[in-house]
Parts: structure tokens; sequence; C-alpha cells
């Protein structure tokens, strides 16, 4: 009778192993197939983004077909929208989330208000794109009379916002209660506990959130389209349509020339890195947060 | 206040005579719709240590942290009746800030903040006072020193308070909370998280600062109590069982449950 219960006990263990020895090659099997497709795109990048790399790239304008040119007023554009982009987003996103996570419980209807908040927030974190930009469209170009660098930005950062919010959010609510009622204890308002202690706790979380963000926007092509469209010339003037890295992929792309080709490829290898890089510096002080 | 009338009552019954800093009266609290005290007499005298003691879940906690309205950061917590300080009603005042700001507090796990050790203890100082540099410096001294911590962090002021170890950490929010001169210090557990070295020291300091702060200290140890305490609060149930001195609950408690709740027959 002992035996049976002990052989049986070996089976069972025996099937718990194979179980756990298959479930781990699947993981591993679903694992290199979304990576052999990363490393297929990036390889495909570095090998015609590298060749295609040179000073002019920096320095000189979108040219027709044919006459040399470069993406100096892409990169430019792209740098200044993102720019405005998160100087006027990553604030809103911050006070958002700050209420969201220090003040949504102080009251039933603050608590209220926050639970519809957080909802519009989360659709707007999954809203395609393409709907911010026919927003802005809507709203900003239809007015003014003409596409404008200013809706571009203004649409990206209705993309930066809810990023940002929800971060702040995450990152707020990892600060230990502990310290609230200690600063409290002593007399502290709540606006200024938020100000000298929880963000302070929370800075490297909520920079990391600012980085994603840019790293987010960095790459959309969507919401320009219908905002800041293109422009073949460097042009300094917000209110005037703006040329963008990601739009310029898309035009050039498309395009039937080979050095437009090699300018795309370029243009998509300098976003990547740069996307790449913020994730990287993300990643380094999201580990410096632990 | 009849400050002649020094000797405690060794009855129950609540009184606002003697020496009471604090004086709770029929307070009740609720967590949402649990009633978590019920009728709360007792008072907190002026320069003496008086803990409170009971099985988990009795409301010990519960009743110190109505004394400085710190419930009020949640939702769904309340309280009922009256806590007067100095004759004023504490649930009733208009600016809980400025009442936070009399009584210091000193929470179950040490909580620094993640700033210095100067701008720790500097923190609840620079709420309420404008002080010239030195005068400032002055008085992060003495509170360090009053905490037993000068001598162990004096050279290294401008470090994280969040370096220092469990025990140190704790002594720098005892620290922080006396730098503000509060009139009351309240202490939720400030040992549970420590070794007994450490435990040995902060007792220690429960007894010197005893001397010019009204204290009050929840604590599941009762041998901390016995030690460390002037009177004892026994409460059981959200109940508050016995009240008198120390001595006298300890060694001739006058309720058959406080008797087997120090004999260590139940909680």
């Amino acid at each position: 009778m002992k035996k049976l219960t002990a052989s049986r006990g070996q089976v069972l263990y025996l099937r718990r192993r194979l179980a756990n020895f298959a479930f781990i090659l699947l993981s591993l099997a679903a694992a290199l197939f979304g990576l052999i497709w990363l490393g297929f795109i990036l390889y495909a990048l570095v090998k015609n983004g590298i060749t295609a790399l040179s000073p002019r790239l920096f320095s000189q304008d979108t040219a027709p077909p044919g006459s040399p040119g470069g993406l100096a007023n892409a990169i430019y554009g792209s740098f200044v929208m993102s720019m405005l982009a998160v100087l006027a987003g990553a604030p809103i996103g911050l006070l958002g989330g700050t209420y969201l996570a220090e003040y949504s419980r102080t009251s039933r209807s603050a608590h209220a208000l926050s639970f519809v908040v957080r909802f519009i927030n989360d659709i707007l974190l999954s809203a395609p794109s393409i709907v911010t930009g026919l927003f802005i469209y809507e709203f900003v170009v239809v007015p003014m009379g003409h596409f404008s660098g200013l809706a571009g930005a203004l649409s990206l950062m209705v993309i930066v916002i809810p990023v940002v919010a929800r971060t702040t959010e995450n990152m707020l609510l990892l600060v230990p209660d502990g310290l609230r009622e200690a600063a409290a204890a002593l007399g502290a308002p709540r606006n200024f506990i938020v100000k000298t202690i929880t963000w302070k706790a929370a800075k490297a979380g909520i920079i990391t959130g600012i980085l994603l963000a840019v790293a987010r926007i960095s790459g959309e092509t969507a919401p320009l389209l219908f905002t800041a469209l293109n422009n073949q010339f460097m042009s300094l003037n917000i209110a005037r349509p703006a040329a963008s890295l990601p739009v310029v992929i898309f035009q050039y792309a498309l395009s039937p020339y080979q050095d437009w080709h090699d300018l795309a490829w370029a243009g998509a290898f300098l976003v990547t890195a740069t996307v790449l890089t913020l994730s990287i510096i993300a990643r380094i002080l999201d580990k410096k947060r632990t | 206040m009849n400050a002649t009338a020094l000797e405690p009552r060794d009855a129950p019954a609540p009184t606002s005579s003697g020496n009471a800093k604090i004086d709770i009266r029929n307070l009740s609290f609720h967590y949402g719709a649990t009633r978590a005290l019920k009728n709360i007499s007792v008072p907190l005298r002026e320069y003496k240590v008086t803990a409170f003691i009971g099985p988990s879940g009795c409301g010990k906690s519960t009743l110190l942290r109505a004394v400085n309205r710190i419930f009020e950061l949640y939702p769904n917590q309340r309280a009922e009746g009256e806590i007067f300080m100095d004759g004023e009603d504490i649930l009733k005042a208009a600016d809980v800030n400025l009442l936070r700001a009399r009584i210091g507090m000193v929470f179950q796990k040490p909580t620094p903040f993640p700033m210095s050790i100067y701008n720790n203890i500097a923190y609840g100082i620079k709420l309420y006072e404008r002080l010239p540099r030195s005068e400032l410096d002055g008085r992060i001294e003495d509170a360090l020193k009053r905490a037993a911590l000068w001598s162990e962090v004096k050279d290294k002021l401008n470090t994280s308070g969040l370096s220092l170890s469990g025990g140190q950490q704790q002594r720098l929010c005892i620290a922080r909370s006396i730098a503000t001169r509060p009139e009351v210090i309240l202490m939720d557990e400030p040992c549970s998280a420590l070794d007994p070295i450490s435990t040995a020291k902060i007792e220690e300091l429960i007894g010197e600062l005893a001397a010019d702060y009204t204290i009050v200290i929840v604590t599941h140890n009762m041998q901390q109590a016995s030690r460390a305490s002037d009177y004892t609060v026994f409460m059981y149930l959200g109940e508050l069982v016995e009240y008198g001195e120390t001595e006298k609950i300890f060694t001739a408690p006058g309720k058959k449950q406080t008797e087997q709740y120090i004999t260590g027959r139940f909680g």
C-alpha cells in the first residue's frame, strides 16, 4: 500500500516536470518568434541606414529627387514639435497623475471624479493616434486655415498627456503612505507634502515616464499628417507647416526614387536610434529607483 | 486646570481633573460602517508617559491616531466625541495642520524622508519657523542630542537619512518630531521593528523626554509598558477596560480581563 502511494507520487512529479519543460519550451519559442522579426527589422535598418548616413543629412534640407539633399528641416521640425509637445504636455500629465494618486482619496466626490478621469485617460492612452490628428485638424487646423508646426505639436501633446499621467500616478502610488503620514504629522499641508516628499521620492520614476513619452511621440506619423503636414524647406515659424522625420520617411519610402529611399532609411535609422537611447536611459533610471 | 491634584485617580472613570494635557471624552471611531472604538474616555497626563496596551485589533492605534487627526488623510474614517487639549476640542479645531504641529508622532516603521539627515530634521522646523542658519543648526544639533543620535551622525549630516540603520532611523524620526518643539508626542509601537539594543535606547529616551513632553505610547510589549510608562490604558475590542497607574495595573489590576491579559492568558 505504501509503495503504491509512493509510485503514484513519483508519476505525478514526473508529469509536473514534463509539463514544466513543455511550458518553458513554448515560452522560449514565443519569445524567439518575436525577437526574430525585431532582429530582421533592426538588421535591415542598420544595413541600409548606416550606408545612407552622412553629414549632409544634418546640414541640408530635403531636396527634389536627383539633386543632393538632407533631412535638416525634418530633424529640426521633429525636434521642435516633440519638445513643445513635452514642455506643454508633461506638466499637465504630471499634475493630472498627481491628482489621481494624491487627491482622489480625500473625499467621495474626488474619488468619483478620479474614476472618470482615469477611465478617460485609459481611453486616450490606447486611442489610435490618427484620431488625435483628426481632432487637432478639426479644432486647430481648420480655424487657422492652414497646417502648422504648432498644430503638430498640439497633436503630439495629446499623446504625451495620458502617458505621463499614468506613469506619474503609478510611481506616486508606490511611495509608502508612511511618508505622507509622517510629513502630515509634522503639520505639513497636503500640497506641501506632495511638493517636498512624494514627488521627490518618485522622481526617477516620473522622469522615466516623461522619457518614454518622448520616445513614443518621436516615431508618430499619423497625428502629424493632418496637422503639421510637411515642408520642403527649413521653417523656423511654428505657425507654418513643418517637416518631421516620420512624415518624410513615409513620403520618401513611397516614392520611386533611389536617393529618396536612401534618405528614408537614414531617417528611420535616426528615429530608431533616438527611441532606443531614450528607452535605455529610462531603463537605467528605473533600475536606480528600485 | 487644577494643578495641585498631581496624583492620578486609580478609577477607570474619565476625569478632567488633575493635570490632564489631553482629555478624551466619549470617543467613538468608525472605519466605514465598522465601529472600532466605543465611548472611550481617558485623560493623558502632562509630563507623564501613558501606554496603550491590548491585543491586536483592540483599537489602541486607532485611539492614538485620533489624537492628531491623522486618520483624516483617509476617507471613510471618522471620530465622534471630544478630545480636549488644554481645554480646546481637537476634533473641532479649525486648522488641523497647526494642531499637528503641536503634537509630534513617531510611527511603527521608521519613516525617514528621502533627503539628508540635516534636512530630515530641518523639514518640520522650517514649516512654521524662519530661522537664521546658525540658530537652525543649533536646533538640529539639540534635537539629535536629545534623541541620542548626535554622536553617531554629527560627521555625516549631509548623507541621506535612508543610509542609517533601522534603530538610527527611528531615533532620527524621534529627533524630527521633537525638533519642532511639540507639546505632546504620540508613539505608535515605535520599537516593534527594532532589535533589543535599539529598543532599550529608545525606552531610555522616552523616560528622559517625559520631563518636557506629554508622551503616549502604543505597545504590544507588556514589559515595555511596565518599564517605560507611568499610566496604562488596557483596551479590548474597542473598549477601555481599565486605566490607572502602571504599577497598579501590573501588580493589582482591578479587572479580571486585565489580569488575564497581563499574565499572558490571552492576546
